[in-house]
């Protein structure tokens, strides 16, 4: 799950880190309310769980609380890649120049199968890019998921990033987020700018933290924090029949699957067909009919999707179990898009049978994926 | 022959009471496995269709000799599960279960290969974790120790396969066995970010496998697992290894179901993957179905 900037500072404030102060605003009166509280120039900041806002226009500095009213007003209510700002973070604002910005992350690494500490001097900046252009600016050291970060590697890592400051201090905070990390699941947590002031005392001021979905279970008093509206609509109708799913852009084939290689080798299938996936589906194992229904309910309510391609390999799944699913959608209206499959493995020929019985020219199955996914692809750039 | 499992091995099913665990473990049985106990704390002393239920690992290893263990534990008790096993000196353990928190993964991983190291110092043979949420492993012909469909399996040959999918292990060895080459061991190391096994911890077991020829590693996006095994081929593999990676098409940045399989800035995108393999000499099949000519044109050479 992911976190909003202002739900991250929230849990990392918890954790002892030095986080910048500020409060969440949902109308422009709000939000010049907040302004005349500090009493100084504040930053208006969306909170949407997508990256680049700041380019998108969604995080403006505000001198005086007007200004802070006006741009709460353009903020509020704006559209970033699909995804409709219904919050803002207002906080007071930095005076960068009269100080340092770096970077500190903490990431699930498989490579070192724990932790790893990311450190860079280059802070302020997508880091990614940092990564990709020079990467020897990145300082990277495996965290011992068991004790966590210890202050002595903290300061070695600080000092190794060339950071300047109070090294104490900035390795104090790196050892709070260590904590916050494994304490709290994280799948990656970064503060980014952490800023460092004249004196050499740390304080974060944005920050990425994203949660393990399978340890929310312990996580209970977050699981309120998920802001539904937040999310994509069928993303959300998605994670309540427990699919795997992944809306993709610029698409027209639907594509579902049991088993998420599969899946996503059905997606590089459709492509290599001249279509393009409108998203990603794993029905997972031993799906029934109905899951398989919903699948295709689901998928079918995708304006975008002119096609379904229906990959099934049947181990656990049986094949059966999936062409009633499809058969039933079609039987109750839902079904009104081609669908093209490939189903193998267990029940085959029982499934044959009773799509044989239905004899429907949107329903046909074929015996190998490739001219599955070549057919659904011509239906769907008719 | 073929690595891990075979004929002699001897498996216990951790949660074979539970609707998973006892499926597969008849399954198992089924495809000739030798499963000699099931393992549920609380129902010690029961029988479950002819099995003994102990209440620990560790009773049921002093009762039987299982050198094996097999998995099925809900996601909230699995890395437990893992770590009795391998106190109880368990060799194999193979954790089948999907969606085990990602900071218990790396805890259990931690301790286990501890575990191993102090193991072999001693004398001992070692613990070795495979998974989690992989499909497990089958020698063909000898002992299935997972979940995958028995009917696929029916050709034991002499092609060693390795995946991080669960399904495209299926279509892998199905595909094989459709051409009549078969597999020796197949082996799931789960598609999760932190496993037990890895691509380059299995390529040496069947570079010294007198049973394999050549050996099929199916690969998908994220993670650099499959950079490592390039590496690791390039220095020592004399043996032919063909690749394919699913989710070349798939977008960065999101994640396609396996936790695991997701792109972050330049690590673990389909170019240095396919960049590795070129670099290692070992071909990469566009499609599944060319996996098996390119099999077969590596053991022709």
């Amino acid at each position: 799950m992911k976190l909003h900037e202002y739900q991250g500072k929230e849990i990392l404030r918890q954790f002892g880190v030095n986080v910048q102060e500020g409060r969440v605003a949902t109308t422009p009166d709000e939000v010049r309310q907040i302004a005349r509280d500090y009493g100084d120039a504040v930053v208006v900041k969306a909170q949407v769980h997508v990256g680049g806002r700041g380019k998108a226009g969604g995080v403006k500095f505000s001198p005086t609380p007007d200004k802070a009213f006006e741009n709460g007003e353009k903020i509020l209510g704006m559209d970033i890649k699909g995804l409709t700002v219904n919050k803002v973070l207002v906080t007071k604002a930095v005076d960068i120049d009269a100080g340092v910005e770096y970077y500190i992350g903490m990431i699930v690494d498989r490579n070192v199968q724990s932790f790893t500490l990311m450190a860079s001097a280059e802070g302020g900046v997508d880091i990614e890019e940092v990564a990709a252009e020079t990467p020897e600016k990145i300082v990277h050291y495996r965290v011992d998921p068991v004790t966590g970060l210890r202050p002595y590697e903290a300061r070695a890592v600080a000092i190794q990033a060339g950071f300047k400051g109070n090294l104490n201090k900035i390795a104090d905070m790196m050892v709070k987020l260590s904590q916050a990390a494994l304490e709290r699941d994280a799948v990656l947590v970064e503060i980014n700018p952490l800023f460092v002031d004249a004196s050499g005392t740390p304080l974060a001021l944005d920050t990425k933290f994203e949660i393990d979905d399978n340890a929310m279970y312990r996580h209970k008093d977050l699981a309120d924090w998920r802001e539904l509206e937040a999310e994509h609509p069928l993303e959300i109708e998605a994670s309540k029949y427990g699919f795997a799913y992944v809306k993709l852009d610029d698409g027209n084939v639907g594509v579902l699957g049991n088993g998420a290689g599969i899946v996503m080798t059905s997606l590089d299938v459709v492509n290599r067909a001249g279509a393009k996936p409108a998203n990603f589906l794993d029905i997972g194992g031993g799906a029934k009919a109905e899951i398989v229904y919903n699948a295709v309910k689901l998928v079918s309510k995708d304006t975008d999707v002119k096609a379904i391609f229906i990959n099934i390999f049947g181990g656990i799944t049986r094949a059966d179990e999936v062409a009633k699913g499809v058969i039933q959608a079609l039987k109750d209206g839902i079904l009104t898009k081609p669908v093209r499959m490939r189903i193998a493995g267990t029940a085959e020929e029982e499934a044959k049978a009773l799509l044989a019985e239905v004899n429907s020219p949107l329903i046909q199955m074929f015996p190998n994926m490739f001219d599955a996914a070549a057919e659904a692809a011509k239906e769907a750039n008719k | 022959m073929g690595i891990l499992v075979n004929k002699d091995s001897k498996v216990i099913v951790q949660g074979m009471t539970g609707r998973e665990g006892a499926s597969h473990s008849r399954a198992m049985k089924e495809f000739g496995t030798q499963v000699v106990a099931g393992v549920t704390p609380g129902k010690g002393g029961m029988d479950f269709e002819g099995w003994p239920i102990y209440n620990s690992v560790a009773e049921a290893k002093k009762a039987t000799g299982a050198n094996v263990s097999i998995i099925f534990v809900p996601p909230a008790g699995a890395a437990d599960a893992v770590l009795e096993a391998a106190h109880a000196g368990i060799p194999l353990v193979i954790l089948i279960t999907e969606g085990v928190p990602t900071v218990d993964m790396m805890k259990a991983v931690q301790e286990v290969k501890l575990l191993d190291a102090q193991s072999r110092e001693a004398g001992g043979e070692g613990v070795r974790l495979i998974g989690g949420n992989c499909p497990g492993l089958v020698t063909n012909g000898e002992a299935k120790v997972g979940i995958m469909p028995n009917k696929i399996y029916t050709k034991p040959g002499r092609i060693g396969l390795i995946s991080r999918s669960g399904t495209l292990t299926y279509e892998a060895a199905k595909l094989l066995n459709d051409a009549g080459m078969g597999t020796s061991t197949t082996v799931g190391i789960g598609g999760d970010p932190v496993i037990g096994t890895t691509f380059a911890d299995v390529l040496p077991m069947f570079e010294a496998d007198d049973g394999t020829d050549a050996i099929v590693v199916i690969g998908e996006i994220g993670g650099a697992d499959e950079e490592a095994a390039a590496e690791y081929i390039k220095n020592n593999m004399k043996k032919p290894v063909v690749a394919f990676i699913s989710g070349r098409s798939a977008p960065a940045g999101k994640r396609m179901g396996h936790a695991g399989a997701i792109i972050m800035g330049n690590v673990g995108t389909p170019e240095s993957k396919l960049a590795a393999f070129k670099d290692a000499n070992v071909p990469v099949a566009d499609t599944m179905p060319e996996i098996i000519d390119l099999v077969k044109a590596a053991l022709n050479k």
